[in-house]
């Protein structure tokens, strides 16, 4: 599902050129729940920008479902977000002035489907996470926990091919957070997505398939869970 | 004051919005001060083209009603009456598709001196204007509007009477304010009665000059007395209040001037006020932590009042410059333009204007920034930095 | 494209701001729709609908009919020229005029020059925009007068059934009159042989106005006049006189668009400074929504929308001040005065129209998109990434 081949990252700030990503190589299979992990300016959150196709790497090749990311231009790129790509923020990024059946709508007003259609998918969105009574309310009203979950279906509601989450329970309490893992979770399990979660959150772990630690812009160590939790 | 480099870099933090603010209450104030033009025009000059030992006698029942010739030497006899000389419309135009651009008057050529010694014709010419009949005296403003000069021969149609005159420029009026052309009386009295229509024996208004301020009110009534029960009333009165009844017909105008002046002064207050809160919104939390410092509430007050002060004062005198620049411009080039244009290059922005311009935009900034700086002062503290944080 | 309710929402949610914003465009708004007001009643008292088969007679070179001359022998022949209508009695159409600029004294002490304007009844019938609404037309040799509407109340005795003073004596007003609110409702007429004795003026005519004949030519008719040698007279078109007349208000137009312009800036200037506040602040909402796939256009039409929803609104409001504060000057002040090429007043009323209106919207709209480009298009290009860092 996700190809990375020899990627490098190197942007400039001022006079500096930082280099957030070496030579990074990657592949995530469908359905596969992966984690992007390390410490803080590793490079995680720009590695996690370019397969979802949200930056450009500076060198490398990058190929998300079937499609190469490299050729595509400015608009095209948001074409693909649109369709294969849904997003989990730390800070939920919901649209306050919306309600929550509306932002889950969102996505939907880039498709050409028509009202009635729409309001049925956010709903059905919404039961997914949970939320279906919830969905008059607005991001002012609800918890911190429900607003994630409004986020995540807001990610699913057009049924893309990978969901991927920064630092999704970075904002949560325990308890919340280990219900929006397990959500992430039954996203791969019961609907065959591909998410691939940044985080520092050690209870992920847990909830993952397989990890990916990077220091300094460097793929340092990649494993599958199991293997993980055996060391 | 030596908060001030922190007030200063503050403004500094986003020099887009301070730009922006500053234009807009730029351009703002610049339109308050050419909007005062007016009203501030028209007392100028009064204050500086009346004297104040002029009296001005008409028909008291209009300037277009006739006086009977005879007056002027009554008039003359009076005790304290230094000099008279009487005005008749002639009505003369130049060019005939642009009609009468300058006010052409019959007098008599001795007394001019006498009477408008403030004028500060000079002394050779007006010799000259007396012993030429055909002479003419023309103001400053009308010379350089028409492109004449002392020497010029010029040529008048007339509209309301059937003759046309020549003339030949002997003397200028050395100011502005008095665009008049003056000839002898005599020169259309022979011509009206060569072309077999009488002769002249009647005056539009007449002139008189005293040797004494304090004599002005006693004469005026004097004259309006002696007149009472003949024919022609006369109706006295000051060259000041002569003037200004001019322009007391502009009255309404000049009230509609001033509200639209308002509404822009209003304008400013809001544009100011807008531009303190959201700078203010942005940084409560900043403000929570110099409060946690130690900084008093006073302070941090009277700080951000003193930035929307600065901001709008700074934008204020630029605007206030602006306009002074703008009407310069107009002063030079508006009759060259367009002649309907011409009456744009007489408003002028004196220093008072641009004293008031810059004082309405420090007071606007202190307004403006009372009710923001209040509310962030006023903060708590640890409410700000939970929220924040 | 993103749903309307976004930009409308978000306008709403930050309530003090747009409300300052939107005022600022209001008072703009007010301030250009009441002056486009007065310049468009300005210009509406120099042009009536009076007749396009009418001349105005005067003395070559006279630019009004306040500095002109028109000998009684010239009034005899021009009458019987060929080409000039006739009444249903067979008189021709020909109307003789005298115009005197009397002082009329104001109830509050003031003192102004009103247009008097000597006639003979066959005026009416000439000057076909002229209405007697109240009373009756003035008959000749009784010391009557007739008011135009503008000048009713506004000076002592100036009222039906009443007697004013000017000149040298005492005159009845007998009628009230309206002309389709042109400069001749701040005009008072008498009778023109009454007027001239009351001037002491040894020309009894200061210009004619005559109806030329259905089918005549009207140029050639102006043309025998002009070139008549006994009088150096001059016959032009009514309608091309009264246009001259309104070119003296060309002056307050360059003002209105000035004042239009520096303020309509200005209040652009303070929409740009919110809106970009607004980009500032909603950054990760915007980075949001580009990373959901929306494109540049979208988030720039948004911004660009909400921008000129605050125009309208400003607009709306305006506009109701404007027609209101229009209406409560011209009840205070009854009327504008301004001073006329005949150094008269002419008395102007407010009105603030659908022209007006339209100007104030065109201004409005102008601020709202030229306030919002700058900083939609700052959204519009945001990159996401960028956007979405945590700051």
């Amino acid at each position: 599902m996700i190809e990375l081949q020899d990627v490098s990252r190197v942007y400039h700030r001022g006079a500096d050129e930082i280099h957030a990503l070496e030579h990074v190589s990657l592949q995530i299979g469908r359905g596969r729940f992966a984690a992007l992990m390390g410490p803080s300016g590793s490079g995680k959150s720009t590695l996690l920008n370019i397969l979802a196709g949200l930056d450009r790497p500076t060198s490398g090749s990058v190929r998300v479902a079937g499609v190469s990311l490299n050729e595509l231009s400015e608009d095209e790129l948001a074409a693909f977000r649109a369709r294969h790509v849904g997003f989990v923020f730390q800070f939920f990024n919901l649209i306050p002035v919306l309600d929550a059946c509306q932002n889950v709508e969102l996505p939907l007003l880039l498709t050409h489907l028509r009202k009635a259609e729409r309001r049925e998918r956010a709903q059905t969105a919404l039961r997914v996470v949970g939320l279906a009574e919830r969905g008059a309310h607005r991001p002012g009203e609800l918890s911190g926990g429900e607003q994630q979950r409004v986020a995540i279906a807001r990610a699913i509601v057009t049924d893309p091919e990978i969901v991927v989450a920064d630092e999704p329970t970075g904002d949560l309490d325990a308890r919340n957070a280990v219900e929006i893992l397990g959500l992430l979770r039954d996203l791969c399990r019961e609907f065959q997505k591909t998410v691939v979660m940044v985080t520092h959150d050690p209870r992920g772990e847990k909830f993952v398939d397989e990890i990916h630690q990077l220091d300094k812009g460097v793929l340092r160590h990649s494993a599958a869970q199991r293997e993980a939790a055996a060391r | 004051m030596k908060f001030l480099p922190l007030v200063w870099r503050n403004l500094a933090r986003n020099p887009l919005r301070t730009a922006l603010t500053a234009g807009a209450i730029g351009l703002a104030i610049a339109l308050v001060c050419l909007l005062l033009t007016m009203p501030n025009g028209l007392d100028v000059l009064l204050e500086r083209a009346a004297s104040n030992t002029r009296i001005v006698v008409h028909n008291e029942a209009g300037l277009v009603y006739p006086l009977p010739y005879a007056y002027l030497q009554k008039i003359r006899s009076l005790p304290g009456v230094v000099g008279a000389a009487s005005w008749s419309w002639y009505g003369g135009v130049f060019e005939v598709e642009k009609g009468v651009t300058f006010p052409n008057f019959a007098v008599e050529p001795e007394p001019i001196g006498t009477v408008w010694a403030d004028w500060g014709i000079d002394a050779k010419q007006l010799e000259d204007f007396r012993r030429y009949r055909d002479g003419a005296i023309v103001g400053g403003a009308t010379l350089k509007r028409q492109g004449w000069k002392v020497g010029d021969r010029i040529t008048l149609k007339g509209t309301l009477y059937p003759v046309d005159l020549q003339f030949r420029i002997v003397a200028e009026i050395p100011n502005d304010r008095a665009p008049f052309l003056l000839f002898q009386r005599e020169y259309l009295d022979q011509a009206l009665r060569a072309a077999g229509r009488g002769g002249l024996d009647t005056l539009g208004i007449v002139y008189v000059r005293v040797d004494d301020p304090a004599r002005v009110a006693p004469v005026m009534a004097q004259i309006d007395t002696m007149f009472k029960n003949s024919e022609a009333q006369t109706a006295s009165e000051t060259e000041k209040s002569y003037f200004s009844s001019f322009f007391s017909m502009l009255s309404g105008f000049v009230t509609i001037i001033l509200i639209v002046t308002g509404l822009v002064a209003l304008c400013i207050v809001f544009i100011a006020a807008n531009t303190a809160s959201m700078s203010v919104r942005e940084r409560l939390g900043e403000i929570a932590v110099l409060k946690a410092l130690g900084f008093k509430r006073r302070l941090i007050f009277t700080t951000l009042v003193a930035e929307a002060v600065i901001l709008s004062g700074l934008g204020g005198a630029l605007g206030a410059l602006a306009s002074l620049g703008l009407t310069q411009l107009l002063h030079a080039r508006a009759s060259s333009w367009n002649s309907s244009l011409g009456p744009l290059g007489s408003f002028i922005v004196t220093e008072t204007i641009l004293v008031q311009g810059l004082f309405l935009a420090l007071f606007v900034g202190m307004i403006s920034g009372v009710v923001p700086a209040l509310g962030a002062a006023r903060r708590s503290v640890a409410e700000t930095l939970r929220e924040v944080f | 494209m993103l749903p309307l309710r976004y930009a409308l929402g978000n306008l709403l949610a930050r309530r003090a701001r747009t409300a300052l914003t939107v005022s600022v465009i209001a008072l703009v708004v007010v301030a250009s729709t009441l002056f486009s007001g007065l310049v468009s009643s300005l210009k509406r008292t120099f042009v009536t609908s009076g007749n396009p088969r009418n001349l105005i007679v005067m003395r070559k070179g006279a630019t009004n009919d306040g500095s002109s001359a028109v000998p009684l022998e010239a009034f005899q022949a021009l009458r019987f020229f060929e080409g000039v209508a006739r009444g249903p009695n067979g008189e021709p159409l020909a109307s003789p005029e005298l115009v005197v600029q009397p002082f009329f004294h104001t109830p509050g002490g003031g003192r102004e020059n009103v247009l008097v304007r000597g006639v003979e009844p066959v005026a009416l019938t000439v000057h076909d925009e002229v209405e007697i609404t109240q009373g009756r037309m003035l008959a000749p040799s009784s010391g009557e007068v007739i008011l135009g509407r503008g000048v009713e109340g506004r000076y002592v005795g100036a009222q039906l059934g009443q007697t004013i003073r000017f000149g040298h004596g005492t005159w009845k007003v007998v009628g009230i009159f309206e002309a389709d609110r042109s400069s001749l409702e701040s005009e008072v007429w008498a009778d023109v042989r009454e007027l001239g004795d009351d001037a002491k003026r040894s020309v009894p005519y200061s210009g004619v106005r005559m109806r030329v004949a259905d089918g005549a030519d009207l140029d050639a008719l102006a043309h025998r006049i002009g070139d008549d040698s006994r009088w150096a007279l001059e016959a032009s078109r009514e309608t091309d006189y009264y246009a001259k007349q309104a070119e003296s208000a060309n002056v307050f137009y360059v003002i209105a668009i000035g004042l239009a312009v520096l303020s309509g800036i200005g209040a652009a200037f303070g929409a740009t400074n919110t809106l970009y506040a607004a980009v500032q602040s909603r950054r990760a909402e915007i980075g949001t929504l580009r990373a959901l796939g929306f494109s540049r256009l979208a988030i720039l039409v948004s911004f660009l929308i909400e921008s000129l929803a605050i125009a309208l609104a400003g607009f709306v409001v305006g506009s109701l001040v404007a027609a209101l504060l229009g209406r409560l000057v011209s009840w205070w002040l009854g009327g504008i005065a301004f001073g006329s090429q005949t150094f008269t007043t002419n008395v102007v009323q407010l009105r603030v129209g659908a022209v007006d209106l339209a100007y104030g919207l065109c201004l409005s709209l102008a601020i709202g998109l030229l306030g919002g480009l700058a900083p939609a298009s700052r959204a519009a290009r945001m990159r996401p990434v960028e956007a979405l860092r945590k700051a």
